[in-house]
């Protein structure tokens, strides 16, 4: 199987180094997992100058073929390839990952101006659309991960919203 | 003598302005259908605010039918060429043409991490750039007289500036689209800032949880985008 770990479009420097530590990548194998695709984004983290003009590098390590990047126009490839992804709290990249189906940790982002993430996490969660942990917890819950558990998230209905805009305009 | 005069004069204006600025306000009977001119095809803006608001903007765009919306405007933040990309890759999907669509890059109001006491400049410079596109522009432009007939705002902060623009054209009688403001999905139990302040102009608002204050309530299973 195969992971993708995603910061968007900011940082978040405790999330990227936890993905190369091996507390973090042998629960991964354990799992089943055979490779992982970091994407860093502006995060500070040991290998963060390797990767500074846009490389795109690999290493191997606990059994885990790492990929990792800073940023690519569209993480769409991304999403599709990954079997779980993991990610901060962002609610475009929740919409995104849910949308196609994918089993979703998400790590809302404690440094954020005004974190909201944590609430759209938490009540996803509660709700049981994703799983919603902590930078530390991760091992933890990788451990205890069954992604048969998480239900399916509702598609798109853009009948709604339609419908919405020709009312304003007067259509209905 | 003189003062006095000049100081009842002062006071009127800023009546007049204020009574101007009430009429134009959206009222709770008009709220919920304009009445507007019925067309064959409208136009419609939005402004995509960069990250998680322009996936969602972008969604929500993709629910219109293009043969009845033939004309979209994307507003972009200076710099922020994943929205614009995402703008050009909706017009792959309805299979535009050039003629269909426009981005315009207004400065940003405030970016991420940056302290809130630079706001002020950048949100004048966003005001500026905004109401040369939507007050100014159609007035010299004799094919699109009129900037839109509805305009999607979903935050950040440049979505208020977007929305002083547009109540300028509204304050002056000039062409004006209607404003449909849905808070984003990250807002599960309180308005967004923008919210806020576009809350009292938006005619449509709508949030997308119901704990969410305010607007419009949807159900739980509602979301929009």
């Amino acid at each position: 199987m195969h992971a993708f770990l995603s910061v968007g479009s900011t940082r978040f420097d405790t999330l990227v180094s936890s993905a190369f530590q091996e507390r973090f990548l042998s629960r991964l194998q354990r799992k089943g997992f055979h490779s992982l695709v970091v994407q860093c984004g502006n995060s500070a983290f040991d290998l963060a100058d390797t990767v500074e003009d846009g490389e795109k590098l690999k290493l191997t390590k606990c059994g885990i073929e790492i990929e990792y990047w800073k940023f690519k126009p569209s993480l769409e490839e991304e999403y599709r390839k990954a079997d779980l992804v993991i990610s901060h709290a962002g609610s475009g990249t929740i919409l995104d990952v849910l949308r196609r189906g994918k089993a979703m940790i998400v790590i809302p982002n404690p440094t954020l101006l005004d974190n909201h993430q944590e609430e759209l996490a938490s009540t996803l969660q509660s709700m049981g659309y994703l799983i919603s942990t902590t930078v530390e917890d991760l091992p933890v819950v990788l451990d205890a991960l069954d992604m048969t558990s998480i239900k399916t998230f509702p598609s798109f209905e853009g009948a709604r919203f339609a419908k919405i805009v020709d009312e304003a305009l007067g259509f209905i | 003598m003189l003062l006095l005069v000049l100081f009842i004069t002062l006071v009127l204006v800023a009546l007049s302005i204020a009574f101007r600025i009430y009429t134009v306000l959206p009222k709770q009977a008009t709220r919920r259908t304009n009445a507007r001119h019925k067309a064959d095809t409208y136009s419609v803006a939005v402004f995509l605010g960069s990250g998680g608001h322009t996936t969602e903007a972008i969604t929500l765009l993709s629910a219109l039918d293009p043969k009845r919306y033939t004309h979209r405007t994307y507003l972009v933040s200076q710099g922020d060429t994943l929205s614009a990309q995402k703008a050009v890759d909706l017009e792959v999907k309805f299979g535009s043409t050039p003629q269909n669509y426009d981005i315009l890059i207004i400065p940003r109001a405030r970016q991420v991490h940056q302290p809130l006491i630079a706001t002020p400049l950048g949100a004048l410079q966003s005001l500026l750039a905004c109401v040369r596109y939507i007050t100014l522009a159609p007035l010299y432009n004799k094919k699109r007289p009129t900037f839109a007939d509805v305009l999607i705002l979903n935050g950040p902060g440049t979505s208020f500036v977007v929305c002083l623009a547009v109540y300028i054209n509204k304050f002056f009688g000039l062409p004006a689209p209607v404003i449909i403001y849905v808070e984003t999905f990250a807002r599960v139990s309180s308005l967004s800032l923008s919210g806020k302040l576009i809350r009292p102009l938006a005619d449509r608002f709508l949030v997308q949880w119901p704990a969410g204050t305010g607007g419009e309530k949807l159900s739980s299973k509602q979301w929009l985008v």
